[in-house]
């Protein structure tokens, strides 16, 4: 009898468990932050004076860098993004019909960029940043799809994604936006100034900064108590950008709004995916804009006049024998271009005494650069970085982990903590 | 000021050098001037840049790898097999010089350099491509990708690549075993 009771109960819990999924999976519980008013198209005049603010627009969002490919048409899409579930390609966003967003309506491309749901409804893989987009204003989505619309049509077909099975199913994307979609907008903090709010904006919404800089849990999605904490992104650290990680890597407020502007500054050149953040982003943001950012992730409401710049990290003590084998490493493979005192070279060499990569918790960007390498840079205003050589073949993992050692604890004032089997993974591309 | 010297041993073009006090800091491409007046290498940029001031170091191995002198310490190169521009020709007892190698041959045939002054980087960087192919030979319909991506560095400022490029191709052909059929 009671074995009865308990396989009914077992049954009725299954079905409900079935049915809920169902109903998630069907998008019942999938909550629109488009308002009913965008079903309204726009008119050509709407559209002809948007445009001009839209390119802006999209140009603090970053569309272009993920829309186009190098070399390629621009928003034509393309772009891969390898993921542990295979390989999304970015779409077509121009004005095309056929392949682009030419015969979107208003309201399905706001719905595509704030819900995540594209035309048809369609879920989008959110390697398309909606989850951050979500909090854009509905005049800046409407000033964006303006000026993509204003753009030439590409005839470019997109490239089929090739993710495995379940991922390939994209209305199984309900049941990470039930996990991971904040369901509430952001709006206004009145007790903060004009410029916070604009920077946290353009930090959380625009500029999408967590989509990199935020750890993300075990489905994916970005881990809001550790907000900007720093994340392990394609082998390689997107760092702490909260004040007290910006301040560790050596920056006030006008030094990172300027890093932002140009790319360079005394913690080094803006490298991996950050590089391509300045070439189509930042460096066209206005002075206002990146000064409202850095105000915002230092918590303060109006960039300071002056600001002293943090203390140089105290060195840390070496044993003797790492500190040799380095110091004759770093005089024969990095002093000629970083300097004997790891000074640099303006406008050739980035220093390293100040270099934000030696004061970062992990040693693994310095090691994976210097096992790497750097292609010739060029970046605002004239500035060219030199190659830097791959190391890969010159130095062994006793080497590397004595030189990453040495120059941390030296100039970053990290603990000596790199063991030669830690290059070997990150070697390995782990 | 004094500098802080370090002894430094190491073989250049088969000779090998006895211990010998050189400054920590001193560049490779200093001590072969100053030190064994071997003044093939070229100084170009002095950052790693241009790939004029290459030798060769033959690993233990047998494999050759390509070093630039510039930006490399003296030090780093302590124990290794070093060769300069100046020790691929083959001489006789008295030094003098019998038979060019078969890359500066080529060089010379095709008429590959005017100033000249590139040319002992590139001497360098086509004998250490041609090693490589020995050990790894490549598809002929790869070849030409294949010079390019090993010379490209190089950097040349008055004939162009061209006959560079033609030499290169030229002497890899006709030596048997670096191209697959």
């Amino acid at each position: 009898m009671r074995a009865r009771k308990l396989l009914g109960v077992l049954i009725l819990l299954i079905v409900c468990g079935a049915v809920l999924a169902g109903c998630i999976f069907a998008g019942l519980f999938e909550k629109s932050v488009v308002a009913k008013d965008i079903d309204q198209p726009l008119l050509p005049d709407q559209m002809k004076s948007l445009a001009q603010r839209g390119a802006y627009v999209a140009v603090a969002a970053d569309c272009y860098a993920c829309h186009t490919t190098t070399g390629g048409a621009p928003w034509a899409g393309g772009l891969p993004f390898k993921t542990p579930f295979g390989t999304i390609y970015s779409t077509n966003i121009s004005s095309d019909p056929d392949n682009g967003i030419g015969n979107w309506s208003r309201a399905e491309f706001h719905r595509a960029v704030r819900d995540g749901v594209g035309k048809g409804g369609r879920h989008l893989y959110p390697a398309m940043p909606y989850a951050s987009y979500r909090k854009m204003t509905p005049e800046d989505v409407d000033a964006v799809y303006a000026y993509l619309m204003s753009r030439p049509p590409m005839k470019v077909a997109n490239p089929a994604n090739e993710l495995t099975f379940p991922f390939n199913i994209r209305q199984g994307l309900t049941f990470w936006n039930l996990l991971n979609l904040p369901s509430e907008t952001q709006t206004k903090d009145a007790a903060r100034s004009d410029v916070w709010n604009r920077g946290r904006y353009l930090v959380d919404a625009l500029a999408h900064c967590g989509e990199c800089h935020t750890p993300r849990n075990l489905t994916q999605g970005m881990i809001p108590s550790d907000y900007l904490k720093g994340a392990l992104l394609e082998g390689l650290f997107a760092p702490d950008i909260t004040k007290d990680g910006l301040t560790r890597m050596g920056f006030t407020p006008q030094l990172l709004a300027g890093f932002m502007n140009s790319g360079l500054s005394a913690q080094g050149a803006m490298t991996n995916q950050m590089y391509e953040v300045v070439h189509f982003s930042t460096q066209y943001m206005t002075k206002d804009d990146l000064d409202a950012m850095s105000a915002y992730l230092f918590g303060l409401d109006a960039l300071p006049k002056d600001a002293t710049p943090p203390a140089p990290p105290k060195p840390v003590p070496v044993a003797a024998e790492v500190a040799t084998a380095a110091r004759g490493t770093y005089v024969a493979l990095c002093a000629a271009c970083h300097g004997a005192e790891g000074q640099g070279i303006p406008h050739v060499v980035v220093p390293l005494a100040t270099n934000a990569s030696l004061r970062l918790t992990s040693a693994r960007n310095l090691i994976h650069t210097t096992l790497n390498g750097i292609p010739a840079r060029r970046f605002p205003g004239l500035e060219r970085m030199q190659p830097m050589p791959a190391f890969k073949d010159v130095l062994d993992d006793r080497q590397m982990a004595d030189l990453a050692n040495w120059m941390r604890a030296t100039w970053g004032g990290e603990p000596p903590n790199v063991k030669a089997e830690d290059v070997a993974e990150i070697r390995k591309g782990h | 000021m004094t500098l802080a010297m370090r002894k430094l041993s190491l073989t250049v073009n088969g000779k090998t050098i006895d211990p010998i006090d050189v400054p920590e800091t001193m560049m490779m491409q200093d001590f072969l001037y100053e030190y064994l007046n071997l003044t093939g290498s070229r100084m170009g940029c002095g950052q790693g840049i241009c790939h004029a001031c290459t030798v060769i170091v033959d690993g233990d191995d047998g494999a050759m790898r390509e070093m630039r002198t510039c930006i490399t310490g003296a030090h780093w190169f302590a124990g290794k097999k070093v060769r300069t521009v100046e020790g691929h020709a083959t001489r006789d007892a008295s030094g003098a010089i019998t038979a060019l190698s078969p890359v500066q041959q080529a060089f010379i045939e095709h008429f590959s350099f005017q100033c000249g002054y590139c040319t002992p980087g590139f001497v360098t960087g086509a004998t250490v491509l041609m090693d490589e192919l020995k050990r790894k030979p490549v598809r002929r319909a790869d070849l030409e990708q294949t010079i390019s991506e090993a010379l490209e560095k190089h950097i040349c400022r008055c004939t162009g690549y061209v006959r560079y490029f033609e030499a290169v191709r030229d002497v890899i052909l006709k030596t048997p075993g670096l191209v697959k059929a």
